[in-house]
This record gives structure tokens, sequence and C-alpha cells, in this order.
């Protein structure tokens, strides 16, 4: 029973640590996985997470992406291998010993592995049984080195060649010909001569557990001088404050109708789309892009709890096996004792989070420019998954210098915090996404990219493993590599923030919203959606007074007419219908503000047709 | 318990780099020994491009920062020596109080040694000799051999950190468990204070407080 017992809890302990071990390598190594410290909570031990109080080691909110990785590598007797992989945009690398895959070489990228780790749980197949006397505490032992390992882990990520391309990529001020993306499977290709040839091994030394060896090693690159890695010049962002123009602005053209166009100015994406059966090397091969936007079900508590570390009678214990949200629990028969130690639900996952080959194409979208492949990831651009209600007006607003008007709701503090880069320029980041708004909300196209990331939205809610076909049903390009610097990439870090926390039991708004929003894509609720889409009625009534208001407040001054002009006679007319011979008399701002208002609401029209839904016009102009 | 003891290189810095140097090699040493719940810090360095953990604990900054300001005004006062400092863990035990030693007293179980050698400002082309004065060259020989001597301080301070981690990894078993919501061990930080001899009265004073001899690897 006690040997049991210490089995369990050292197999926990090992299961814990390889989560972990995880996080802190990807956190130093993904630029969309960093956090930026500055932006984190103030650290108070009332509010340390459950995963951050293992192994006394507080990193922040764990991503959703880690969590799922975590599941499927749940077998403990697998490695864990982690690949950073330098990806280059070009063949400006010197070097020879270079993996350049067939797509990958064809779109002109360079993947080089420059470090592999690899964790790793030895269990001898013949195993020594402890006595009773010496396995008591022994767990203790194992965790307190593990506390140990895990922060030399730590500090030696700092003083690896990589982490210096990582903290550029992490940069805001500056764009690169590179990017760094990560692969994590339970089976790696050998270095080739050439390859081991310019990397060094370093071993951590192995941590007994009960049953075996707890052992941690990087082989990496000694220098990456080899590689041409150059900032790129580019462009900051122009933030277009008066998008929409002026009352006198053709507000037609203002708006491109095309896809293309659309797509060519928000978020420009290479042409090049990666081979879409390109063959999966290995089952239990994940990479960054796969994994990104990869939704689970937060505040999944993890099993168990960390032990307390002291001598005294033992908080820790080995909890009971936690269910999930579903109220699941897992059944492992390897890991009988330890129901906790993994325990998660299948979540209705289908591969790639099982055994069985995914259907999706691995790693990362080798023929999407680094430059830009961080725009997007899996989802078409101009995505915003944000609910219709009360946007439908923003979107047809007109004349808005305002940006904070137009602004999104501000994210919640946990996604917020994750992607502090985009904390760090939040006006930037709003009017971008405001420009991104109007624009899908007043293209076909643009609205069909908004309801295929609804779709992309919901399917990930799903948590379907469908990952591969929400890719491709989305229509978009597979890009699947971390982020490197540009300001442009921080969009797409926050809407990958929507994607892989939208479900964040603290961000009740957001999750509630995108779940309304992606039903309404689904067409299961369409007159919802309509009713929210389309504010028919006294809504849109009061939508579009605050439009004229607007527009009246901000349109350049005209002729003088003192002629009957007032709110009154606007709302007035607006009633009564264009119709009415007292339309001919008014004044020119109105009329030029109502004309404007009728071709805003055409657009709405097309836009809402094209999404299938039936828009109930109860006014005419 | 053992005392285990790890002497690191010897790093050869200028009067400006001593409290780069000692802050990162430091608070690297107390980070990797800080077993309680902490949120680490990364901090990078100004003067070289690396990036050391701090464990984030207020109290042990301040404590590490009073020490180095200690340091740097002896130093002032004694030029050109090599220096030790002393970063030892220890636990407190009670003990029976006698004429020589207090009522409690300190365990240590691990000592770590930095190494300095303050220089004076480089001589080009000098080498060794401190005292010799020559007439510095302007222009691109000085800052070369500046930056290629901020190189080498920078390479060294790498492998000084390497050390640390691998002697953290190797020795593991004397570590003591931590006390629930303790967040580090304490430990003390012994600078020379003033001359050689004074320095080895700290020892005496030290092995008197802990009964046994220290062990020296």
């Amino acid at each position: 029973m006690e040997m049991d017992r210490e089995s369990g809890k050292s197999e926990q302990i090992v299961s814990q640590f390889r989560s972990k071990i995880l996080h802190v390598i990807l956190d130093s190594r993904v630029p969309s996985f960093h956090h930026h410290h500055q932006q984190q909570e103030s650290f108070s031990l009332s509010r340390v997470r459950k995963t951050d109080k293992w192994f006394n080691l507080v990193l922040g909110h764990r991503p959703a992406a880690l969590e799922n990785l975590n599941f499927s590598l749940r077998n403990l007797l697998d490695p864990v291998i982690i690949d950073i992989i330098l990806v280059q945009h070009g063949s400006s690398s010197s070097s020879v010993d270079n993996i350049c895959t067939p797509s990958a070489a064809a779109a002109g990228f360079t993947e080089t592995v420059i470090e592999r780790w690899v964790v790793q749980y030895d269990c001898p197949r013949v195993v020594a049984t402890p006595s009773g006397a010496d396995t008591s505490g022994l767990y203790k032992k194992t965790y307190r080195k593990s506390i140990i390992l895990l922060r030399s882990v730590y500090a030696q990520m700092r003083l690896l060649p990589a982490y210096r391309i990582f903290r550029q990529l992490s940069s805001l001020s500056q764009t690169y010909n590179f990017d760094l993306v990560y692969k994590v499977s339970s089976f790696c290709h050998p270095f080739t001569r050439e390859e081991e040839h310019v990397m060094k091994e370093y071993s951590f030394v192995p941590v007994e557990a009960l049953s075996g060896l707890l052992c941690v090693s990087v082989t990496y690159r000694t220098s990456l001088s080899d590689f041409n890695l150059e900032p790129l010049v580019s462009l900051p962002p122009k933030i277009i404050t008066d998008y929409v123009g002026s009352p006198t602005t053709d507000p037609m053209r203002s708006f491109p109708s095309s896809e293309k166009g659309v797509r060519a100015t928000s978020f420009p994406l290479i042409g090049v789309r990666p081979p879409s059966s390109a063959p999966l090397q290995r089952p239990h091969s994940w990479s960054s892009g796969f994994h990104r936007g990869f939704p689970f079900a937060q505040n999944q508590s993890l099993a168990g709890s960390p032990p307390a570390y002291s001598t005294s009678p033992m908080t820790y214990d080995v909890a009971s096996p936690p269910s999930d949200m579903y109220g699941n629990r897992i059944q492992n028969p390897r890991l009988s004792t330890l129901q906790q130690v993994t325990a998660r639900d299948e979540y209705q996952l289908s591969p790639p989070f099982s055994p069985s080959p995914s259907p999706s194409p691995p790693t990362y979208l080798s023929g999407a420019n680094p430059l830009l492949s961080h725009h997007r990831s899996e989802t078409a651009p101009v995505t915003i998954p944000r609910p219709i209600t009360g946007r439908s007006s923003r979107y047809l607003s007109p004349n808005s210098s305002d940006t904070s008007r137009h602004s999104l709701p501000p994210l919640s503090p946990r996604s917020s915090k994750h992607y502090a880069s985009s904390q760090e320029s939040p006006s930037g980041i709003r009017s971008y996404r405001k420009i991104e708004a109007l624009r899908a909300g007043e293209s076909p196209s643009g609205l069909s990219n908004h309801y295929s990331v609804h779709k992309v939205v919901r399917d990930s809610k799903d948590d379907s493993g469908r990952f591969s076909g929400l890719l491709s049903s989305s229509g978009s390009p597979r890009i699947g590599f971390s982020r490197s610097s540009s300001r442009l990439s921080f969009q797409d870090d926050m809407d990958d923030c929507e994607f892989s926390c939208p479900f964040d039991v603290d961000d009740v708004d957001v999750s509630d919203s995108l779940n309304q929003t992606s039903q309404n894509v689904e067409g299961k609720k369409a007159s919802e959606f309509t009713a929210q889409a389309v504010p028919v009625g006294k809504k849109s009534q009061d939508a579009a007074v605050g439009i004229l208001v607007q527009m009246l407040r901000t349109a350049p001054p005209l002729r003088q007419d003192p002629s009957c002009y007032s709110t009154h006679s606007i709302r007035t007319e607006y009633e009564g219908g264009i119709g009415t011979a007292s339309g001919f008399f008014m004044p020119r701002k109105t009329a030029d503000a109502l004309e404007e208002l009728k071709s805003y609401r055409e657009m709405k029209d097309l836009l809402v047709s094209k999404s299938g839904t039936q828009v109930v016009r109860k006014e005419e102009m | 318990m053992n005392c285990e003891a790890c002497q690191l290189k010897e790093l050869e810095v200028e009067h400006f780099e001593i409290s780069e140097v000692l802050r990162c090699i430091l608070h690297t040493i107390v980070f990797l020994r800080a077993l309680g719940l902490v949120q680490p810090k990364d901090v990078d360095l100004e003067l070289f491009e690396i990036t050391y953990v701090q464990c984030g604990v207020v109290e042990v900054e301040k404590k590490i920062d009073e020490k180095i300001e200690h340091f740097i005004s002896w130093v002032e006062k004694h030029p050109n020596k090599k220096s030790q400092i002393c970063l030892s863990f220890y636990e407190v035990k009670s003990k029976q109080p006698s004429w020589f030693t207090n009522k409690t007293e300190r365990l240590y179980w691990e000592q770590w040694y930095v190494n300095l050698n303050v220089t004076q400002r480089p001589k080009p082309y000098s080498g060794k000799s401190h005292h010799t004065k020559m007439v510095v060259d302007p222009g691109e020989s000085a800052s070369e051999e500046r930056s290629s001597r901020r190189a080498m301080l920078e390479a060294s301070l790498g492998e000084v950190l390497s050390q640390i981690i691998k002697f953290v990894n190797e020795k593991k078993d004397h570590v003591p468990p931590i006390s629930e919501g303790v967040i580090y061990f304490p430990y003390e930080i012994t600078i020379p204070s003033s001359p050689d001899s004074a320095f080895g009265m700290d020892m005496i004073k030290r092995m008197l407080q802990t009964g046994h001899p220290t062990m020296l690897s």
C-alpha cells in the first residue's frame, strides 16, 4: 500500500515535471508563448495557480496549446522531444546541414533544428524494488531534486545561443527574416553527422525517482553566426484614424469589395500554400502552428495538488482523481494508482490528439514568409470574433476618427497577459483592429472571413482535434509559424489568444460572445444573429441617430443654413420616411448624412445577405 | 552534513564591471538555491549580452546590492588586488550557549567562492603588469583591445554561470529540505572588509560558530 502510494506520487511528480519543463522551454524559445514579466500580475501567494505551485516556479498562465500537448504526451515512458527550429526566409543560410523539407525548399524557407530538448523518464525493465523503509519519503527527495533540476534548466536556457535570437524575435522594435518554431514529439530523427559536428550536448544530472531516472538533456548549436539573421526594414503600420472618411467621401470607395483586396491590405498572405498532403512523419508529433489556437478548457485542474515542500507533516497528498469539466475521468491502466496524474478525459478528441495518425499536415507552413506568416496562423485575416451585437453600428459608423469608439473590448486579463507584447502597444492594436473590423463589416469577403473565423472558433471550441480540418475549412493558409517580431504579428497574437484561451472561465464575456457568434454562424440561431446583427426597429433607429449625431459632430462646416435644422427634425424625418415632402426641405448636412446612412445600410444589407441571413429592413429612407 | 564548496573560476574585471558581474553571479546562485515558491525574473546585463535569473525577492536584491556596495568600497581602498567573495548557505541550529559560542549556531552546508581580480583600466599592449605606464595609442587599437577584453570577460562570465549550474546539478544530496512558506535558505555574503588577515579571522569565527571545521574542496 505504501509502495503504491509512493509509486503514485513519484509518477505524479514525473508527469508534472514534464508539463512544467515543456512550459519552461517553450516560454523561453517561442515568442508567442513568452510572457513579458512586466505585464504579469503582481506575484501574490494567494493568487498563485495550481500549475505554478508545482516545483515552486511561477511561470504564469499556461497556454491551452500546452495543456493539449501535456495531455497528448501523457505516457510517461514516451520521451518528450522538443525541437526548436529556426525558420529562415530564403536560402540565405550558409549552413550546409539545414533540414530543408521539399515543401520548405520550394517555398524558399530553410529550417534548422538549433536545439533539441529531450525529457525522458528512464525506467529500466528490472527495477530493484527498494524496501519500505528506503522508499518512505523518497518522493520528497525526488521532488526537491526536481525543483533544483527545473531551476537549472531555466537558468541554462538563458545561456544557450538560441536565447539571443528568441529575445530578438520577442523585441517589438524590429522584424526579422527568421522565426522560431517548435515541434514536440515523442520521436525524432537523429541528427546527421554534419549536424552533430556543429552541435553540442549537455545533459543534466538525472533525478532519481522510485521507478527510474528523470533525465533532461539538450543538444544545441554552439553558434548561430552561420545564419544570416537580419532585421528587416519595415514600415510601421499606419493607422488611418479617419479611414471611414468624411461625409463627402464616397463610402464605397473606402471599402474594397474584393477579398483579395481585403487580404492584401490587412493581412497580406503569402500565396504559397503548403502541400496539403505533407506526410506526417510519425504519430505524436505536433508543432507550433499545429497547436496554436487549439483551445482547451480552462482551469482544468491538474492532477492532484503540488506537494508542499517541507519537512513538516506533509500537506502534500495525491488528490482524488480530479474530474474535468465534463466529469469524466481518465482510466489509464498504466497509471492505475494515479488516475489523477494526468487526469484528463478524451474531451471527444480525435486525432491528432490520439495515437492514430493525424490527418493534418504537421509542423509549420514552410511556404509562409516568416515576416508575414505571423499575421495569421490558422485563420483567415480580418478575424475579430466578436459579437455582432453592437458591432454593426460600429462597422457602419462613418467618419470615425475616434479610434476608441471602434476599439474592441479589451481582452481578458489572462489572455492579454499571456500575449503581453500586444499589450505593449494597445492603442496601435486597437486602431488596427478597428480598420479590420470596418473592412470585415463592409466587404462581403470580409464578412465571410469573419464567419469563417467564427467557424474556426466554434470548431476549436469543440476540441475536435479536427484541427487540420479546421484549418482547411477556414480556407486559410496553414501558417504554423510562431511569431516573429513584426508589429503586425501581435494582431495575430491577440487573435490567437482569443482562439487559444477563449473559454477562459475568468473571461465570461469573451467566451460568451464567442459562443454566441459561433452559433450564429452555424445558422442554428439565425434569427438571433439577425437580431443582433441587424438591429431592426428601435435599435437601428438609435444607432442611426447615433451615427447621424456623430457625423454631424465631425462633419466639416458647410454653408450656413439656419433653416429648420435640429436633431429633432432629423429624428422625425428618419421615422417619417423619405417619402415625405418635408425631406425635400432638409438641410444639406442632414441630407448628406442620411444619404451616407443609406449607403451604409445598403452595404450592410449586402453583407448580411451574403451571409445567408435575411435582413429585414423595417424602414426605408 | 557535509559542507560542499565551489571555487568559481577567477574573473578579471575592471572597477566599473564589478557590480554587474557580482550581481549576476550572486543572484544566479541564490535563485538556484531558492527552492521556495518564486517567480523568476530575467535580468539583462548592460555590459554583456548575458541574461541571468533572479528569484524576484526584494530582500535578496537589497542584501546583494548592499554587499556589492561594500565590496566596491573595499576595492577602492585596496586597488589591484585579488579578492574573494563568499556566499554561504547555512542552517540555524540551537545549541547550548557557552563562552565562545552563541545559543544558535550556523551550520553551513554550502559555500561559493567568487574570485575576482580587479584591475585598473586596461593598458594596450601591456598585457600583464598593472604598474607599467604606457602611452595609450588612441584610435582603433585601444578600442579593439577593450572590446576584445570585454568579449573575453563575457565568455568567462558565461563559463562561471555554467559552472554554477553544473555544480548545482551535481550536488543535490546535501541540500536540506526547505520549510513551508520559506522561499530561500538563509545565507550570508562575506566580503573582505580589511586586510587579508582579518578575512582569515572571519573564517575562524565561522568555524567557531559552526563547531566544526569548514571543509574546502
